[in-house]
């Protein structure tokens, strides 16, 4: 039996300490979110169960609602917008467009949320890019309201999120030996059926590994839904922004965010649940 | 092992430097951008002449640093500028110093509606509200009056600020013959609003970034801003409604425990002094707190610029300490009612 050198322990510390200052946070956010608000002041008072009775209120289960809808339709579309970019980008022998699809697919990592959210608005306004571009080629007669929308919301955020599925559908489709292919299509199977039956089956496991990170990116999104959503698109984190750094109403924030919080393991455990037999297609 | 003994002191040595150097600045917390320029230009370069002492600037949003200014324990700036109602909130969790208005002479010209607190006093005044571009809004609407802003006409224009409904608030109540102190009045009002706004804009950037693409060509601004954005080439105008603007004033404050409470007396002085409150004028369009500085007549004349008493009284002044403590339930009751919908 070999043992481990001494200082691998030490290698683990950096994270250990990490997952201990997030413990502490955490719970400091649960501490809150069980005390009473004190109106102008920071300080807060007593224990109350008020700050996650008031989450039942219309506005703010609409804004869990809508969090979970937004993350599923940006994880779909991420996932369908991906896909393709990813498989190409791994089977494709010509240099130019393997490097073509890299510039284009991670290039947006190096850019902040912020910046690419304010891209955004430039790109969907009225007088933006889509609309003027989509008005000169006669498509339509008025510009299309994108901005302060869902739909509006949901194009940013798929953009946000597509580098890193990209990276991980490729990761996924990279470990997908290429005999398997050459083998179905060698005893008479289109390249179509063999991408049917072959590659999308045993690349599962990305898929699944690229939808559940879109999901909870997405689940917790911030700048993207507060600026391109202008206030008419409210998610639980643009909520948590209010309620904690406009109204200065930190136990409410903090319920928001415990049962926030709570929904995304509930959503994610889920997930997991369902997705379980996917996660080890292709294993040997 | 030598070495490292010359190393160890070196670096004392230069710790040492550092701690004197540390000890010779007044550290001054305010908002980033122009306005920490405009504070640096005005008041801090004016500072460092006078008393040869340099400033040093902590810049952040007005939450994040009250939020850090609690969290801090000790004193980490000397002075803060905020905005008024914020300035109660650092008062009443102890966060200011009671301020020793002897050591303030040019305080004893200030607007009665600067004198804000024990513990802060105004630095300039501005106003909130309407701001259009002319291109984009029909001729026949001239915001003579807030009553235009319902006006079926502007269906689908407006930007609100998204962090204080305080002052769509206060003008609701007041068309609705009451004040922000019985702003129920007003909630019909307000509701009945819905329909005529587009979007809440986040900051200031995000609000220059709307009304310059056309996207919300009417927004309820803050005068200096909407001066900063026509310096910028956003073709805006400023309206004045016969109601009065909303007022609006930055202040500033001690940080409690600081250890150069004499050189942020000296600052305060020194901002409240009147060639350096018309400069603030001249730079950033921001009104000035005293009643002795000498405005240049063309800045005077703009919309939203305060300049006499009778001025400042007709803006619609809500209680910055009623602000402080109705900030959450004005916006909840804001989200959950007008947001929402």
């Amino acid at each position: 039996m070999t043992r481990k050198p001494a200082f691998v322990g030490w290698f683990l510390l950096p994270a250990m300490l990490t997952a201990l200052g997030l413990t502490i946070a955490m719970l400091t956010v649960l501490q809150y979110s069980v005390r009473a608000y004190i109106p102008g002041s920071l300080d807060v008072g007593g224990f109350t169960l008020d700050n996650f009775q008031d989450l039942l209120k219309g506005l703010y289960a609409r804004a869990f609602l809508n969090t979970v809808w937004l993350s599923f339709k940006t994880a779909l579309f991420g996932l369908l917008l991906s896909y393709p970019l990813a498989y190409t980008l791994v089977r494709t022998r010509t240099a130019w467009l393997k490097s073509c699809i890299l510039i284009i697919a991670i290039t947006p990592l190096f850019l902040g949320e912020v910046v690419r959210t304010y891209s955004w608005i430039i790109v969907l306004g009225n007088s933006g890019f889509l609309n003027s571009l989509l008005l000169a080629i006669g498509l339509i007669d008025k510009p299309l309201q994108l901005m302060f929308t869902n739909t509006g919301v949901v194009l940013a955020l798929v953009h946000v999120t597509m580098p890193i599925m990209v990276l991980m559908l490729a990761t996924g489709l990279s470990h997908i030996d290429i005999a398997y292919e050459k083998a179905a299509t060698s005893l008479g199977a289109s390249p179509f059926r063999a991408f049917l039956t072959i590659t999308l089956p045993l690349s599962l496991p990305g898929v699944v590994a690229s939808v559940t990170t879109a999901f909870a990116w997405t689940f917790s999104a911030f700048a993207t839904p507060q600026l391109i959503g202008g206030g008419r698109v409210s998610t639980v984190a643009t909520l948590v922004y209010q309620l904690g750094f406009s109204s200065l109403n930190f136990p409410f924030a903090a319920a928001l965010s415990m049962a926030g919080l709570a929904m995304t393991v509930v959503l994610l455990a889920a997930l997991k649940r369902m997705t379980r037999p996917l996660q080890n297609v292709g294993t040997h | 092992m030598h070495k490292a003994i010359a190393l160890t002191l070196l670096s004392a040595s230069l710790m040492g430097i550092s701690s004197a150097n540390a000890a010779d600045k007044l550290i001054v917390s305010t908002w980033g951008g122009s306005f920490r320029d405009l504070i640096d230009e005005a008041i801090g370069q004016e500072f460092t002449r006078q008393t040869g002492v340099e400033v040093e600037y902590v810049t952040g949003g007005t939450i994040d640093r009250l939020n850090k200014a609690k969290l801090a324990g000790s004193a980490e700036t000397d002075i803060t500028f905020t905005t008024s109602h914020v300035g109660w909130l650092y008062a009443n969790d102890g966060l200011f110093e009671d301020l020793d208005m002897s050591k303030i002479p040019n305080a004893k010209n200030l607007v009665h509606q600067a004198k804000l607190s024990p513990n802060h006093i105004g630095v300039w005044g501005y106003v909130y509200t309407i701001g259009y571009r002319p291109d984009l809004v029909p001729e026949d609407i001239t915001f003579d009056s807030w009553e235009d802003l319902w006006n079926p006409e502007l269906e689908g224009t407006i930007a609100l600020p998204d962090w204080d409904p305080s002052h769509i608030i206060a003008v609701a109540a007041k068309l609705e013959g009451a004040d922000a102190e019985h702003w129920e009045a007003g909630q019909d009002k307000l509701k009945a609003l819905i329909p005529n706004i587009k979007a809440f804009y986040t900051n200031d950037a995000n609000s220059q970034q709307l009304i310059a693409t056309g996207e919300t060509p009417v927004q309820l601004l803050l005068s200096m801003n909407a001066y900063h954005m026509m310096d910028e080439g956003v073709d805006i105008e400023l309206a004045m409604p016969k109601e009065g603007a909303v007022l609006g004033i930055d202040a500033m404050g001690i940080n409690k425990g600081s250890e150069h409470a004499d050189l942020a007396y000296q600052f305060m002085n020194i901002a409240l002094s009147p060639d350096v409150q018309a400069k603030i004028a001249e730079i950033n369009n921001g009104s000035p707190v005293v009643t002795n500085a000498t405005v240049d007549p063309e800045i005077a004349k703009l919309p939203g610029m305060l300049t006499t008493a009778e001025q400042w009284d007709a803006t619609l002044d809500t209680d910055p300490k009623l602000r402080a403590e109705m900030t959450a339930e004005w916006r909840k009751w804001f989200s959950e009612n007008i947001m929402a919908y």
